[in-house]
């Protein structure tokens, strides 16, 4: 019955049949395909008149950056098959997930399952202790970091020093801190030697607000404007979060859909119930808050992102930045707090900025 | 196990461990270090000036009673040559209020200050007790957060003095820049922060030297001093992001104890960072009646969830419109500036008149505590829609002014 047929139409395009239910709308996979293809479109401008935009891709093999990695391939081949131009380019990093969390699961089937999906693509698998061939001043900043009960020993391999590094430092919330910096210098300095000008970050809408919300309560508010806004990097590389307008549970849903993906993606280790409070590190807090309050009031959650966004990037120009993470040093201009002045014994050291300078291994809380 | 020596001093017997840093300290050093850093604070901040009459709005609370206490102190032991008193609300919570004010009045005896004390009933015509029974418990701190702004700048005129100092300590500030964030509230992020809150318009000054304090280290203050404070949490209910955000600080302050003062710290650098033409009334100056309503330092995380759940419904309204839209491409260059500005909301540019009833500074014609009253004395609740709400309607609002000719002929 043709009554019957309409309620299946995508609600949007009005033209395919829907799959998936986006805030109660019914609508096909083109919606959420679209809804990150506007935020590119810029880029797509930049190569009409010149050479290409190199955009890098950091894949994590989770369901979110699978998902961008998708859409931008689908995009790419349907404008390749209809001869349009594609105005940017992009290649692909895996950081392999084993070098990255202990008890990561196996991903070689996933990686090889990326490679075949993808043949033509510039695709590069690097573990996280060649963070130490990619930023080789990163040994010297480290140890400093560390301060004097961390001894470096440059006899061992390179993963066993990183290993040695990461296992000095005390808290969860220190050492997933300290994680994601270095997993960020990594990702910036293999997009920088392989000549690409924009990064693509896979987080979506409930990560930023999330990463927003742990950003302010680890003392890095100030670096928001670049660690959830879409903006210029302290490095010179543009960092870009396509998926600012879509919710995690949407991301599930196109995943679903898309057959393809279901061997690229390991899926995500469900929360264990059982953990202390005290014991989850900040970034898991939020993360699950932003689930939880997220589940009752998606939107408020999105906009926890979307104020973030509007922040203005700090205008101190050449003010000196943290040696490891690259934030200012000292407070934002205008910003007349004495907050630092205050935390005056934790001050032994100018090369480290407020945030990192409390994720030090030798902090005690 | 033998006693562990003080972190500090490395003689005494350490008897507390600090709240913020998880340092040892013996009594002694650690009432020292807590005052050092309120003093630090303050000329840090260059909040007074010699000969300064200041005003400490008293609760009875833990807050204003270790201000009162830290305050004369310092000002003894540097010389600070201010002119101190104490200024107490009476908002009119039987069971809450009486026992508190009582405590205020032996705080006056003790630190040899003078005390005045000023009633809702008086200025507003309501007792808490009063709009509860009208309004119910939703909401209500709204009410009594407006209400107590207005009454501390009211009384603080009336004693010809331009200073008030408040007991918002650290927890409070990390809340309220929460609270913002998760309100989307840009503005209010851009002045939630800063330690002296005030106008060009106003002759009041605000400020808050307890701001850097953690509450757990100003309750330790308290005991060791052995203060004369009453405890007890309002009987009413905080409003639902505030209430969100109390619960959040809380699991935070247990995972890294340092993050009520890393909350603060991120809070300043972002008030920054908040675009000029989003700050409203100009760069770090605040309308005292629009300083976060329901802070009133009770310490339940009870929430009703109603606001949370409007704001929900608005954004997705605003969703839905947005849907509706049809983007027009001026060039392809003006797009990626349209997608890093503010989401099609038009920007309040917020200016300071005097309200139209009252004379109180307001940045509308009425102001909120005016708006609040309309609501109250027309036997229904307040509206959601804040401006022009019965603005026409000049009769039901006079009780304010009355009860300030009242108050100030009082005064004379």
């Amino acid at each position: 019955m043709p009554a019957k047929e309409l309620n299946k139409i995508c609600m949007e395009c009005k033209d395919a049949e829907f799959e998936l239910t986006v805030r109660k709308r019914q609508l096909c996979r083109r919606f959420i395909a679209h809804k990150v293809q506007s935020r590119l479109s810029v880029y797509r401008a930049f190569g009409l008149d010149g050479p290409k935009h190199q955009l890098l891709l950091p894949v994590s093999l989770g369901v979110s950056s699978s998902v961008l990695m998708h859409i931008l391939n689908s995009d790419r081949q349907n404008r390749l098959s209809n001869g349009r131009p594609l105005g940017y380019d992009f290649k692909i990093l895996v950081i392999e997930p084993s070098t990255i969390a202990a008890t990561g699961v196996p991903f070689d089937k996933n990686f090889e399952a990326l490679q075949k999906n993808l043949p033509m693509h510039d695709i590069t698998r690097i573990p996280f202790h060649s963070i130490f061939d990619y930023v080789p001043e990163v040994k010297e900043i480290l140890q400093e970091y560390a301060g004097s009960k961390f001894i470096d020993d440059s006899a061992q391999s390179n993963e066993q020093r990183l290993a040695a590094f990461r296992a000095s430092i005390a808290t969860p919330t220190s050492r997933t801190d300290v994680d994601s910096v270095l997993l960020t210098r990594l990702v910036v300095e293999f997009a920088k030697k392989s000549g690409c000008e924009s990064v693509m970050w896979g987080d979506s809408d409930s990560r930023l607000a999330a990463k927003a919300l742990a950003g302010v309560a680890k003392g890095r508010g100030a670096s928001l404007t670049w660690q959830v806004s879409d903006g210029m990097s302290p490095w010179g590389v543009r960092f870009e979060y396509p998926l600012r307008d879509l919710f995690k549970a949407e991301l599930l849903q196109y995943e679903s859909v898309c057959a393809e993906l279901s061997d690229i993606v390991i899926p995500d280790q469900p929360p264990s119930e059982n953990v202390l409070t005290k014991n989850l590190s900040i970034d898991e807090l939020m993360l699950r808050y932003v689930q939880n309050q997220g589940a009752k009031y998606p939107g408020v959650m999105a906009n926890v992102a979307r104020t973030a966004n509007k922040l203005n990037p700090s205008t101190s120009g050449s003010a000196p930045t943290c040696a490891l993470c690259a934030s200012l040093l000292g407070n934002v201009k205008g910003n007349s707090g004495v907050t630092v002045a205050n935390q005056a014994e934790d001050n032994h050291s100018s090369q480290f900025c407020y945030g990192c300078m409390r994720s030090r291994p030798e902090e005690l809380c | 196990m033998a006693p562990t020596a003080c972190f500090n001093c490395k003689e005494a017997r350490a008897v507390i461990i600090r709240p913020k840093n998880r340092h040892k300290l013996c009594r002694a050093c650690f009432i020292n270090i807590f005052e050092t850093e309120v003093h630090e604070t303050i000329i840090g901040t260059n909040l007074f000036f010699p000969g300064e009459r200041v005003a400490i709005g008293a609760s009875g609370g833990k807050d204003s009673t270790v201000l009162a206490a830290v305050l004369k102190t310092l000002n003894e032991r540097y010389n600070y040559g201010l002119d101190l008193c104490l200024l107490s609300i009476d908002e009119g919570i039987r069971g809450y209020r009486d026992d508190s004010l009582e405590t205020v009045k032996r705080n006056a005896v003790q630190y040899e200050m003078p005390l005045d004390i000023l009633g809702y009933s008086e200025l507003y015509g309501w007792t808490m007790d009063q709009v509860v029974e009208q309004v119910g418990k939703k909401g209500n701190c709204t009410y009594c957060g407006v209400f107590r702004r207005q009454a501390l700048d009211r009384g603080a005129a009336r004693l010809g003095i331009k200073h008030v100092v408040t007991g918002h300590n650290a927890d409070d500030v990390a809340e309220t820049v929460m609270m913002n964030l998760l309100r989307g509230d840009l503005p209010r992020l851009s002045r939630g922060t800063s330690i002296v809150t005030s106008s060009d318009a106003s002759d009041i000054k605000r400020s808050k030297p307890l701001k850097y304090a953690y509450e757990k280290e100003i309750v330790l203050y308290a005991h060791h001093r052995q203060l004369d404070y009453f405890t007890t949490e309002c009987i009413y209910s905080p409003e639902a992001f505030r209430g969100s955000a109390r619960t959040l600080i809380k699991d935070l302050e247990k995972i890294r104890p340092s993050s009520i003062l890393d909350i603060v710290k991120s809070g300043e650098d972002m008030a920054a960072l908040v675009p000029v033409e989003v700050r409203g009334a100009g760069k770090s100056k605040q309308l005292a009646e629009e300083e976060s309503a329901g802070g009133c330092g009770s310490q339940n995380g009870r929430t009703s969830g109603g606001e949370m759940a409007a704001m929900e419904a608005q954004l997705a309204e605003n969703e839905e419109a947005e849907s509706l839209e049809t983007e027009i491409k001026l060039h392809n260059g003006s797009r990626v500036k349209a997608n890093r500005g503010p989401t099609g909301k038009a920007v309040k540019a917020q200016t300071i008149k005097h309200c139209e009833r009252c004379n109180y500074i307001s940045s509308q014609r009425i102001c909120k505590a005016c708006t609040l009253l309309d609501g109250l004395n027309r036997n229904r609740p307040k509206t959601a829609i804040e401006v022009g709400v019965g603005m026409e309607d000049e009769e039901s609002s006079s009780t304010l002014m009355r009860q300030m000719e009242r108050a100030q002929l009082s005064a004379t």
